[in-house]
């Protein structure tokens, strides 16, 4: 399983010029560009605006505080009331009422008056490095109708893209310490200036905006004109699909036992299949996600988060309205992502438990959860034998049976005993009545705690598949809805919950217990010199690449033609975190040669796409000596 | 009339002096001047965090401010108010020249204290020699940015193409300014230009589907990166002690403060002679007589 699916999301960052700071001040290499709160706040009312029902009080929020993970202390309205003499009040008027089309027109009206406002402050300042200022600004804004206008109008976009290079030049430079400074061109900047402002009179400050069904930042003039645009995929700011660092370590069966995953096609491509966003539909597959965006490495992603997908870091709504509209199933049920580690040990699947077979959990997640199209009986059984592979982290301190060995600490060994005791509160069953230490600390069925409060009155809905101890430490939080942070908040929950009267030694003592189950020698990956994140995910997609030996004599386009789009994809954007970055063409001359194979599929011209597979390996074994 | 007092002009009537007005007198008291290179915002944030870590690890009182920009962090260092303060090569060849600032720690990226700037161009523009940019248009990051306009631009004279700075303007077809890495690149990835001329790293400010599809034709020699510095007149011990603690963020246990500190993977001590490429550089500008 590879781990660098979230590096799709670099489009991102961007210059450490100074957005505003007073002139630039470059030097350094990239940071990422915050977004500034308005046009934050506008992107992400186009996105919960899109969502059904549409969340009224996350809209409220966009705009009234600091977008998840915000560089700005501030939120948008603030912003504005502090830099503006632009009054909001139609906008909040819009959300008060609910009105998706107001809000949609006065928010839009509001980032282009916010854009006018910066012209104007450029065109007045003073000094060079003020109008620079203001001009860099005024992008960043514009940045919330950008690539919109670049998919619904090129060649607009073409002529704004112009305008604002012409606009940025003509503010000269105030030099630094004095000198080298260049001298304005206020004429020039007039021009560029009325370039982008008769753009956005036009089209994002009309007199009145046509109805939109769905929200983007298309111009009103390409709107109005019923033109369907293929908008570009993207995820709202606050997002974030990126890897979880550190990086859990992944415990693969067969590797452990010294079989190479080169010599286990079905598997190698079912690990392929795990981290594929192709086969999932649109957002999820333009935006890269997969199946180990969520279960990095067969384990959790503790930082996923997306706006209206996630009530809170590491969890997801994956019926709800952003994925498959067909599967929105209207309820407001975000889950703690679950640990597929052990994964053959722990049916049933779902937090409900609600399918036996591994089978047709996988193809609903595809299908009904991802919106993907319906996989083939050969995909499905890759995915399920390389994720049955999934093996529970070593962990010195428990022995196979579920005992604890002389490793584990004297608290931990006090805490057994907590664990195995029968209590009244627990209906005289013990905590390893449901988590048998045996069976790998879970007992296959499904139990109302009372962790969940009912849907409705006499509703028997909160019943949830007894979870594994093993490898606890490091999945909080826990719960099915992330809602306890720690083991230890999970042992008070139980023990109030279910009156256990358990003094606060023995509470000590069995979270204790808790987090020595929960331990595992060695739960993260551990990086260096030779073991890079590159080289881990070089190693990986070539090995996903080692499947072309089975199917390319067996003529399957069909599959081919699906690894090729993961890999050569993966391996051009996986170039961009190499430590060695002069080496970066030869990855990406590599990741052509991959195309190569593809287009020769494509082609019906196997004789070519062997000849090009054949190259692809000699490359690829050169490179791994050399690149590093 | 005065004018209303909001964000935008507190921070152009010297946010710095009224977030946090130097104390004098304080003699044992550490004061860093930061320029922003980003989001003032997030600026004062990371300020509270690194002076907090910087006054537990040295045993002094440490305190941070925000300066409009680098004429006012290097005057602050002339006048006393400051200690120390972060700026680019360039801007610190000026710094020394003018009140003889010292510096002390560069920081790393990529296992290495300097990178470079390159002349960037898309895959299928045919274009594969500076010679080939011969009236086409170029985008630059900013006429006074080291890796983003200056050593770039030096490529063409290297190459024979322009014999000074000077005949630039003749030898392409326009040459545009776009305000920052990102937004050169963006302009030559877009095709709006022919090149851009950017930080070695700057490619990778593209989205992953635009890196692929440009290269770069020139890169120049290597450009130190941001560097801590000091007034001349900073007590040795003092300062000593400083760059000892600064290089602790170097060990993993410290390593998050970093992220504070305008995100470097870390610090080596600073070589004065790395820079003498930049004052030769500024000299070749007109930058530094």
């Amino acid at each position: 399983m590879k781990f660098t699916v979230g590096l799709r999301m670099i489009c991102i960052i961007a210059s450490a010029a100074a957005t505003l700071a007073n002139g630039p001040a470059l030097a350094t290499p990239a940071k990422e560009t915050p977004w500034l709160p308005e046009a934050a706040a506008y992107r992400l009312t186009l996105h919960y605006g899109n969502l059904a029902p549409v969340p009224w009080e996350k809209i409220e929020k966009a705009w009234t505080e600091p977008y998840r993970g915000a560089a700005f202390r501030e939120g948008a309205i603030d912003r504005i009331s502090d830099d503006s003499t632009l009054n909001t009040e139609a906008m909040e008027a819009a959300i008060d009422a609910q009105d998706r089309q107001a809000l949609f027109a006065a928010a839009t009206r509001l980032i282009a008056g916010r854009i006018e406002e910066q012209l104007d402050r450029a065109i007045a300042a003073e000094t060079s490095g003020a109008a620079q200022t203001a001009v860099l600004e005024a992008q960043e804004l514009y940045r919330a109708f950008a690539d919109h206008v670049t998919a619904a109008d090129p060649e607009a976009a073409r002529e704004i893209g112009m305008a604002w290079l012409e606009l940025s030049s003509a503010t000269g430079s105030s030099g630094v310490l004095g000198t080298g400074a260049a001298p304005r061109n206020t004429e020039r900047m007039e021009a560029a200036r009325r370039v982008i402002s008769s753009f956005l009179a036009a089209n994002y400050l009309p007199d009145s905006f046509g109805r939109r069904a769905t929200l983007s930042a298309i111009p009103e003039t390409v709107a109005a004109s019923d033109r369907v645009v293929d908008l570009p995929a993207t995820l709202p700011p606050g997002s974030d699909i990126f890897d979880q660092d550190p990086l859990p370590l992944l415990v693969l069966n067969f590797e452990e036992q010294g079989i190479d995953e080169k010599d286990l096609p079905l598997i190698a491509y079912g690990d392929m299949l795990f981290d594929s966003p192709e086969i999932f539909g649109d957002p999820a597959r333009s935006n890269g996600i997969a199946c180990s965006t969520c279960h990095n490495r067969s384990d959790i992603n503790q930082r996923f988060f997306i706006p209206g997908v996630s009530h809170q870091p590491g969890a997801a709504d994956v019926d709800g309205g952003f994925f498959n509209p067909m599967f929105n199933d209207r309820r407001a049920d975000s889950l703690d992502i679950p640990s597929l580690r052990g994964l053959r040990f722990t049916g049933p699947y779902g937090r409900d438990g609600r399918f036996a077979s591994l089978r047709d959990f996988s193809r609903n997640v595809i299908v009904n959860e991802f919106g993907g199209a319906e996989p083939t009986p050969f995909m499905l059984d890759a995915l399920v034998a390389y994720m049955t592979e999934f093996d529970f982290l070593p962990n010195s301190m428990v022995t196979p049976e579920g005992a604890l060995t002389e490793a584990a600490p004297e608290a931990a060994q006090r805490g057994e005993e907590i664990f195995n005791r029968p209590m009244a509160g627990l209906a005289d069953r013990s905590c390893a009545g449901c988590h048998i230490p045996s069976a790998n600390f879970l007992n296959r069925r499904a139990h109302d705690i009372g962790s969940a409060s009912g849907a409705y009155d006499g509703s028997r809905a909160g019943a949830f598949d007894t979870p594994t101890l093993l490898g606890t430490a490091y999945t909080a939080p826990y719960f099915h809805d992330g809602s306890l942070p720690t083991l230890a908040s999970v042992v008070d929950w139980f023990n109030d919950a279910k009156s256990l009267g358990l003094t606060e030694q023995e509470r000590s003592d069995l979270t204790a217990y808790l987090e020595t189950v929960g331990a595992a020698d060695e739960p993260y990956e551990a990086f260096g010199e030779r073991n890079t994140p590159f080289r881990l995910a070089f190693e990986e997609l070539t090995t996903f690449a080692s499947t072309l030996d089975t199917l390319l004599p067996a003529r399957d386009a069909k599959h081919t033609r699906l690894l090729i789009d993961t890999v050569a994809a993966d391996l051009s954007a996986d170039a961009g975190t190499m430590a060695n970055q002069s080496a970066r063409p030869e990855i990406y001359r590599l990741a052509n040669i991959l195309f190569d194979v593809g287009e020769a599929v494509r082609d019906d011209d196997w004789a070519a796409a062997e000849r090009h597979w054949a190259s692809f390996k000699v490359e690829a074994e050169a490179i791994d000596e050399r690149v590093y | 009339m005065t004018a209303p007092l909001t964000r935008r002009t507190l921070l152009a009537t010297g946010l710095g002096a009224l977030l946090a007005a130097p104390a004098l007198g304080q003699d044992t008291t550490l004061r860093l001047a930061f320029i922003p290179q980003e989001n003032p915002d997030k600026l004062l944030g990371d300020i509270e965090v690194i002076t907090g870590w910087l006054s537990q690890e040295l045993g002094v009182p440490v305190e941070g401010f925000v300066t409009i920009d680098h004429a006012a962090a290097v005057e602050a260092l002339r006048n006393g108010d400051a200690d120390i303060s972060f700026m680019g090569a360039l801007p610190f060849v000026l710094a020394e020249a003018e009140i003889g600032a010292v510096p002390l720690l560069s920081e790393v990226y990529r296992g290495e204290p300097y990178y470079t700037g390159r002349i960037f161009v898309r895959r299928d523009s045919g274009i594969t020699s500076l010679a080939d940019l011969e009236g086409r248009d170029i985008a630059f990051a900013d006429p006074i940015s080291e890796s983003g306009y200056l050593y770039p631009l030096a490529e063409f004279q290297r190459a024979g193409l322009i014999s000074g700075v000077e005949e630039a303007d003749t030898f392409f077809g326009r040459i545009f300014f776009a305000g920052g890495y990102q937004q050169a690149m963006q302009a030559m990835a877009q095709g709006l230009v022919a090149a851009a001329g950017a930080s070695q790293y700057a490619d990778l400010l593209l989205t992953p589907e635009q890196q692929p599809q440009v290269t770069w034709i020139a890169e120049s020699p290597r450009i130190p990166s941001h560097v801590v510095i000091a007034r001349p007149g900073l007590d040795k011990g003092l300062r000593a002690r400083f760059v000892e603690t600064m290089m602790r963020l170097n060990d993993p246990v410290h390593r998050d403060m970093l992220q504070y500190l305008y995100g470097p993977d870390g610090y080596v001590r600073a070589d004065p002679e790395a820079f003498d490429g930049v004052r030769e550089m500024a000299r070749e500008y007109g930058l530094l007589s």
